[in-house]
């Protein structure tokens, strides 16, 4: 009954303020970048300083203007503004070109729009980051990394210094939306998190969302990571290659269909990287039986088929494998293609549909003898997802569309190898359909005040073939209070699922609404609220992102995950744009969280059901930003005071606890600055609270061994965490190509805590005993200065 | 083989600290600990080939835990009861924390309940007995270094598992005559296994423990124990822990204490630790040779 409220009051809300009876005319078409012809998003139009558009994901701006006169200005950051006047008399397609601010610091160049869309848009926690901007911030081996990037942003960090998975406003790693070319990614990490999967080279832009999450978007909880790829070069081909200590890439780009024309009917761009073979073997010979290597495949191509109709094509594919010799042997990637079409139906009406292909799998071999086997488990997903966006007028614009997604999960598969005794065995296979429709209206109802409100209805059903396991009770686990821990119920039989048959239906309305009042030219207040809801549930054995990660959809015992999300910020602009502010405080409540019941045992476990339990969650906290966008120094200083906690039956005497992710405090400092024509300087500095921990409270043994006792979960605090890391990048003389970045990681060597254990000392003398005496041990990751070298040319 | 995860974690762990460092900062950190809580170790033995003529059970309690003095509290007051649901059998304390009783022979298939009393609180476990399988085989052999071995002679042998049932097996390993188990990543695949995946089969070249090595003209003493799964599963949680230590890196779900079998009748908050297990056990004496 309230979901049907929130409906209709919805309904009513979109409709009123659309009805206008004015002589107007739409003013429609792409904004690209000028020498490689690469569509550009996010692009601001102004007309009379006031009336404003951006362009969209494919570049594409329509606003519908009163007849008459305007003076136009085009501007995009790290971009020469356009000003130009123009008529508006009838419909009208015009293309606009950009071109890239280069070195030239003094020139003078116009500013005023060129920050205000942080002022002026209805989006509040968004971030967004160009390749550019990633590249100049020092990173670990040389290896740009976009997800260790956005870490740098206030409210998203990491558990850890080699976990590439991330954390946004307290929220685990799975619950983030990662998308390349909207083609979910599960494993974003490459190397046991040590790297993440993006090749720096082939991604264009990078946009995060940490609340006030549109309806277009859906499926996890806690934030969306937008990642695009470059189109490639439409006017000529070019190709750049670099080389690291950890990796070389290469890449190529160039127009298709080129002909006599300026520019080709479309481009494409492929972009290879791989590392050393042996990425660990350098470091001591005792690894020569290692074997640790990744490769990863980015490409895209578009072609346009008329004026109003242009296909997309993009992939992806990376796999990364780690074996020794006569022990383990592993390999797991990512592989995804999208197909797209969009379409200008009209001046003011845009049509994308999307058609996407996405694959998870890893292998894991066990080559000790006598008992070899290969485990195998797979993630495909298939994915539609039309939209159509409708341009009513200059302060109206919808959204709305369906995104279907099938899901079929392999969990496990063993196979014997080398003719061993091992049984083969298949754990059953999953099946799920989600959907999303939404809608998302954009509205702009005076000067100060813009809307942009949604729906998304979402739906998961799981679906047969299946057996499903019927407990005792009910319910796989039941809480035994007196013993403080969860008993597993007897199955007492199974109920068969056809093929296609639905097995659990869930479903939701998820509201969205974000809003922006400005104060005055340079300040405004935003508040939003979003409702998300996670249907797939990651099981995982560790902190970091790991290959042997385990999704888990949602069924008869396993529910959704939900969360509503409010936020509230400030914003403003200092010295014309040369300084802008934001801050934000946001309340997180989270239903049916999920958490590992005590003792959980994940691995090879076909029932997970009886492995986690859920419960509830809160976050909450304030970030603070000021950026510096102007002069020869440009970066950011951030500062984020944030909780987050979870209470779950059974877990810490059923009191609230501190996440894995919970941090008090982060202060974040990313400077930039620009020497002269050729050198350009980067640093960033990190500070972080001690993450949350538990230590032992009690000790005892137990067939000659020592055991540690514990009391409450995440009791304990580590040290406090703190980073400098510096950079050095010589620019290559006019004329040539070549261009050095130097590095170097924890610059003052601060042996951080990335973890406190305690265990038994079980070695004297290199010899292997069960000493009785205990220690605690502080491991550091990058205990000392990492340096590190690249070397990029263009050809 | 779940614990080949372990295995793999742990390599990646070795990576990791080729480029980090380790610490011992024992002496830096001061740490909250618990009041001391009951500690259970022992169980019901039936050996066919020496038949145990005293059953034991220790009883302690926990510690700090970096204290690293050599003295164990022990619990010597405790009135300590097993019967099987006839008879009632009296454990005596017998010195160092252990009671013991001489009258017990333990019985396949048959429930041994633990009762004991101790500051006025009831404790209380359960366990059935369940036959292991004999030895096809014992005998012993010389392997190359690997990255997780080192070079020497091992104990080893053959057995078959019985098809249909669900079998559990825990090994001890004895040189001269002295158990030895060591805190080792490798303990939770190798001590203790679970007949899933080799269920009915005849296997060959079982190695007991791969930490402990041989001289030619030792005695190798090895047992099979036939293990309740639910001790299988407390012995796992008990070499993990015990040679991950609760390193959090690898330690997602976050490190709990190992729930055991014993429960507090009188005051559930008072939690007991430990387990009082009942076993079979196959055992063979050799010498190792050539």
């Amino acid at each position: 009954m309230n979901q049907f409220k929130i409906a209709v009051c919805f309904g009513c809300l979109l409709f009123c303020g659309t009805l206008f009876a004015q002589q107007e005319f739409a003013l429609s078409g792409y904004v690209q970048e000028a020498s490689s012809s690469e569509k550009l998003f996010g692009v601001t139009l102004v007309f009379n300083g006031e009336i404003g558009t951006t362009t969209n994901a494919y570049g594409f701006y329509s606003v519908t203007l009163p007849e008459g006169e305007y003076s136009l200005e085009v501007g995009y950051l790290g971009f020469r503004t356009i000003l130009q006047d123009i008529t508006v008399s009838e419909n009208e397609k015009r293309n606009f070109e950009l071109v890239e601010e280069t070195n030239q610091l003094d020139e003078v160049v116009v500013k005023s729009n060129r920050v205000t869309k942080a002022i002026t848009s209805t989006e509040m926690s968004v971030a967004t980051l160009k390749t550019e901007t990633i590249k100049k911030i020092p990173s670990v081996l040389g290896e740009p990394d976009l997800v260790k990037s956005i870490q740098l942003l206030p409210g998203v960090s990491s558990v850890n210094e080699a976990a590439s998975g991330f954390n946004v406003r307290g929220g685990s790693a799975d619950q983030n939306l990662v998308l390349l070319d909207e083609a979910t990614l599960y494993n974003a990490s490459h190397l046991f998190g040590f790297f993440s999967v993006f090749n720096s080279d082939a991604i264009k832009d990078v946009k995060l969302y940490k609340g006030g999450i549109p309806s277009v978007y859906g499926g996890r909880l806690s934030s969306v990571l937008d990642v695009k790829q470059k189109e490639g070069n439409a006017k000529q081909f070019n190709g750049l290659a670099s080389v690291g200590l950890i990796s070389a890439k290469a890449l190529v780009e160039g127009p298709i269909a080129k002909g006599e024309g300026a520019a080709g009917k479309g481009s494409y761009m492929v972009a290879g990287r791989r590392s050393y073979a042996d990425v660990f073997t350098f470091l001591s010979s005792e690894f020569k039986d290692v074997k640790a290597y990744f490769y990863d495949l980015n490409m895209k191509a578009n072609y346009e088929l008329n004026e109003n109709n242009r296909l997309y094509l993009s992939g992806y594919f990376g796999r990364d494998k780690f074996g020794i010799k006569g022990l383990v042997n592993t390999f797991w990637g990512n592989g995804s293609g999208t197909l797209r079409w969009t379409s200008v139906l009209s001046d003011k009406v845009f049509l994308q549909t999307s058609g996407i292909y996405s694959n998870y799998d890893y292998n894991l071999d066990n080559l000790r003898s006598g008992a070899e086997f290969r485990w195998k488990s797979v993630i495909n997903n298939y994915n539609i997802k039309p939209r159509i966006s409708w341009f009513i007028n200059g302060n109206n614009t919808i959204k709305a569309g369906t995104d279907f997604t099938y899901y079929n999960f392999k969990p496990g598969q063993i196979s014997p190898l080398e003719g061993s005794s091992v049984v083969p065995e298949t754990f059953q296979e999953n099946f799920a359909l989600e959907t999303g429709t939404y809608i998302d209206y954009q509205q702009k109802l005076s000067d100060k005040l813009s809307l942009q409100y949604g729906l998304r209805y979402s739906t998961f059903d799981r679906l047969g073939k299946a057996e499903v396991n019927e407990y005792e009770t009910g319910n796989p686990l039941t809480y035994n209070a007196e013993q403080d821990s969860y008993i597993v119920n007897p199955v007492t039989g199974t109920t068969s699922y056809k093929s296609g048959e639905t097995i659990k239906s869930y479903n939701a309305f998820e509201p969205r609404f974000s809003m922006r009042y400005l104060l005055t030219d340079n300040s405004s207040i935003k508040g939003s609220y979003n409702r998300m809801n996670q249907y797939l549930h990651l099981i995982s054995n560790t902190t970091s992102a790991t290959p042997l990660d385990v999704w888990a959809p949602s069924g008869r015992y396993l529910k959704p995950q939900s969360l509503d999300q409010y936020a509230l910020g400030y914003f403003k602009n200092f010295k014309e744009g040369a300084y802008d502010l934001s801050l934000e405080g946001y309340y997180k409540d989270i239903r049916d969280v999920t958490d590992f019941k005590n003792g959980a045992d994940l691995l090879f476990t076909e029932s997970v059901e009886t492995e986690f339990v859920q419960g509830k969650g809160r976050a909450y906290g304030m970030e603070l930003q000021v950026n510096k966008n102007d002069g020869k120094l440009t970066g950011w200083l951030s500062y984020t005071l944030a909780r987050s906690e979870s209470k779950v039956l059974g877990i810490n005497n059923n009191k609230y606890y501190p996440t894995n992710s919970d941090q008090l405090h982060e202060l974040n400092a990313v400077g930039i600055y620009k020497l002269n024509d050729r050198w350009d300087f980067g640093a960033n500095f990190v500070y972080g609270s001690g993450r949350p921990v538990t230590y032992p409270t009690g000790r005892y043994s137990q067939n000659g061994l020592v055991l540690a006792d514990y009391s409450d979960r995440n009791g304990n605090r580590l040290p406090a965490y703190h980073r400098l890391d510096i950079s050095a990048t010589l620019n290559p003389k006019s004329g040539k190509n070549g261009k050095w970045t130097f590095g170097l990681v924890n610059a003052y060597g601060r042996q951080n805590a990335s973890s406190i254990y305690f265990s038994e000392v079980g070695e004297v003398n290199d010899q292997e005993v069960a000493t009785g005496q205990t220690q605690a041990t502080k491991l550091s990751i990058f205990g000392f200065p990492l340096p590190s070298i690249s070397y990029e040319f263009k050809f | 083989m779940k614990a080949l995860i372990t295995t793999v974690i742990f390599i990646v762990t070795i990576i990791l600290f080729c480029t980090s460092c380790e610490v011992d900062v024992t002496n830096d950190l001061s740490i909250a600990n618990s009041a001391p809580r009951l500690v259970v170790e022992g169980g019901l033995e039936r050996n066919l080939n020496t038949p145990v003529t005293r059953q034991r059970i220790r009883l302690t309690t926990t510690r700090d835990f970096l204290n690293n003095d050599e003295t164990v509290p022990l619990v010597e007051d405790a009135v300590v009861t097993v019967t099987d649901g006839n008879m009632a059998y009296d454990f005596s304390y017998s010195g160092n924390g252990v009671y013991t009783n001489t009258e017990l022979i333990p019985e396949l298939n048959t429930t041994y309940t633990l009762t004991v009393l101790w500051n006025d609180e009831e404790y209380e476990a359960r366990e059935t007995l369940t036959e292991v399988p004999a030895f096809d085989r014992v005998y012993s052999e010389f392997e190359e270094e690997t990255l997780i071995t080192d070079e020497g002679y091992f104990a080893k042998f053959d057995t078959t598992d019985p098809a249909g049932v669900a079998n559990f097996y825990y090994h001890r390993v004895a040189r001269n005559g002295a158990f030895i188990i060591v805190p080792d990543p490798g303990n939770s695949d190798v001590l203790v296994l679970s007949d899933e995946f080799f269920d009915g089969q005849k296997r060959v070249g079982v190695n007991p423990n791969d930490e402990i090595l041989f001289a030619l003209g030792d005695e190798a003493t090895v047992q099979q124990l036939g293990i309740s799964e639910r001790y299988y599963n407390y012995l796992y949680e008990v070499f993990v822990q015990s040679s991950s230590g609760g390193f959090s890196f690898v330690g997602n779900p976050p490190p709990e204490s190992v729930r055991g079998n014993v429960r507090n009748m009188t005051n559930s908050d008072n939690r007991p630790l430990g387990f009082f297990y009942t076993a079979d056990v196959a055992e063979a004496t050799f010498e190792i040779t050539e």
